[in-house]
């Protein structure tokens, strides 16, 4: 039997191909693994390596190395799409994520379009598009994610979110140019990546969830603008993961309609029952991230099987991993599903015999 | 042709309800001009509205979009009543120290509170949101407060309030004060374990708990 790299693993996984065991990824952006164990035992580094395009390539590749997880993943933020389109970003630190410090439009209204073109210059989109061509040319066999964050999260990143949530119900002419050129942008943005290496685009978009737009608003915008970013970047070839954050319950009927390759989502979901409602989704998660922080090896190990049992396509983190989380947690996660291919024929092959 | 004194409240408390920041101007302008009184129009009408609104987001009829809009309405309401509020001015001025705790920037609830301790008499230092403990009790230190008044709308941040009831004790301090909570999470066992003095479920009844735990008049 031939052994499949992690990236055909994935890649047939996406493309709705059996597979030997379900892939466990960590995508990056927003769930990225770029805990504090890590970057302390390498000394690569953030907030630096949010900057330069080969340290950010040397953190991925230390955290796929130590975590277990089967992928790299750029960049480790939601703010490169912002600072570039004007805001004021504060990098934080070895273990604070970065955030936005001051957006800089007040109102749809006021928004300044730029040419996209040129924004694709500015900031640290060089050194995203560098750390994916250098991650991707020395290491065929693993998968480059390139993270984008989603088109009402971005938005809300360049416009005041308080503003912003208003406007979506009281100026949605403005709401909705302010969105499409943001996703215009952001189609621009994954094409760069995808021509530099990047085998696969994960969208995080947590201002899109049902729990803050309710379903009208997620219908009007979340859907409409995150299929019209993963149809651009279908054009391109490449298959796409989009994460939903929270309790998806009021929006849940949108959810097969969404055309990403995979949908992730948060702890608090039940995959299984999601899966028994669209059996044509394929799921990704969702493993709890307080557990990954505040729990035992065993613990984490028994919650992974559930997961593997329950059928779950991609196994992965259900959020963003705080940076305290314990290396040996995450590589319980990993090493679980990793040995689950055998694992799981020694236990089936009795209970055939005895049927 | 004016309308009812309650009828006109249930319009305003309707107007917030729907969102509409310039009918609920338009009705408080009216409030005045009819000579009602402007503290009983923030009750029945204003905080009425933002407690129906507050439900309809339970009931997962509302989510943060429209929340947002009606409590704009509901401020612009305020802007109108508010300098018409009858102050009761005779006697001693007690003094609240009031914010919502740390880690929570929610502070809808405490605003409104806020505004009718105010027009109930009270002198009301207003710390804002996200606000440590300790900062609380040197707060009620500084201005000589007689009354703490702790909100929060989110169940992660409920701690925060022992906390500060924790710093009292640890400073032998505790019965100079007053302690009061509420906020969306709160009920009034958690006030209990936490032994604070007082509960209260909404803004006009946290009037009344500040009135009873001053010794009644106020």
């Amino acid at each position: 039997m031939s052994i499949i790299s992690p990236k055909e693993r994935i890649l047939r996984v996406l493309n709705k191909e059996k597979v030997d065991r379900p892939p466990v990824i960590c995508p990056g952006g927003m769930m990225n693994a770029a805990i504090v164990d890590v970057m302390k035992s390498t000394g690569h580094t953030l907030p630096e390596a949010h900057h330069d395009d080969k340290l950010m390539a040397e953190l991925a590749k230390d955290i796929f190395k130590y975590t277990g997880f089967e992928n790299f993943g750029i960049p480790f933020c939601m703010t490169v799409e912002a600072e570039v389109l004007g805001s004021e970003i504060n990098f934080g630190t070895l273990a604070c994520e970065p955030k936005i410090e001051k957006e800089v439009f007040d109102s749809v209204s006021d928004v300044v379009y730029q040419d996209i073109g040129k924004i694709l210059k500015k900031g640290r989109i060089e050194s995203v598009i560098q750390a994916g061509y250098l991650l991707s040319k020395r290491n065929k066999d693993v998968p480059v994610v390139g993270n984008l964050t989603g088109p009402l999260s971005t938005s809300a990143s360049i416009v005041n979110p308080i503003s912003f949530l208003k406007e979506l119900r009281k100026d949605r002419e403005n709401a909705h140019r302010v969105i499409n050129y943001v996703t215009d942008f952001l189609i621009e943005y994954a094409k760069l990546m995808i021509d530099n290496g990047v085998d696969l685009i994960s969208i995080g978009d947590p201002t899109a969830t049902g729990e803050i737009l309710g379903p009208k608003m997620f219908e009007e915008y979340a859907l409409r603008y995150l299929n019209k970013l993963i149809d651009g970047i279908h054009s391109f070839k490449v298959p796409v993961i989009v994460h939903i954050c929270g309790n998806i319950n009021t929006v849940k009927r949108f959810i097969p309609y969404i055309k990403s390759d995979a949908i992730s989502t948060d702890a608090i979901i039940n995959l299984r029952i999601l899966k028994d409602e669209f059996p044509s989704l394929t799921t990704m998660g969702n493993l709890s991230t307080f557990l990954l922080q505040f729990g035992n090896p065993e613990k984490v190990a028994d919650q992974t099987e559930r997961l593997l049992r329950d059928g779950i396509d991609i196994i992965s983190p259900a959020c963003g991993l705080s940076t305290s989380s314990s290396i040996h947690n995450i590589r319980a996660l990993t090493t679980t599903v990793k040995e689950h291919s055998s694992y799981g024929r020694s236990n089936i092959l009795p209970a055939k015999q005895i049927h | 042709m004016s309308v009812g004194k309650e009828e006109l409240f249930k319009e305003l408390s309707d107007a917030v309800v729907n969102m509409d920041e310039d009918e609920t101007v338009l009705l408080s302008t009216k409030v005045i001009v009819d000579g009602y009184d402007a503290y009983e129009a923030i009750d029945k009408g204003l905080a009425d509205g933002m407690d129906r609104a507050g439900k309809l987001f339970e009931e997962e009829e509302y989510f943060i979009p429209e929340l947002l809009m009606c409590s704009d309405a509901m401020y612009a309401g305020l802007d109108v009543l508010k300098p018409h509020i009858k102050l009761d001015s005779e006697g001693e001025r007690y003094r609240v120290v009031i914010g919502v705790v740390e880690g929570d920037t929610h502070d809808i609830g405490k605003n409104l509170v806020k505004i009718m301790l105010e027009s109930a008499g009270f002198e009301v230092f207003d710390l804002g949101r996200d606000i440590p403990p300790i900062r609380f009790v040197e707060k009620a230190k500084e201005v000589n407060a007689k009354i703490i008044a702790l909100s929060t709308l989110m169940t992660t941040t409920m701690d925060g309030m022992e906390e500060v009831i924790n710093i009292l004790n640890q400073h032998n301090i505790r019965d100079q004060y007053k302690v009061m909570v509420g906020g969306g999470p709160i009920s009034q066992r958690f006030a209990d374990k936490i032994g604070a003095d007082g509960y209260s479920v909404n803004a006009a009844e946290a009037v009344r708990l500040a009135r009873k735990l001053v010794g009644g008049a106020a």
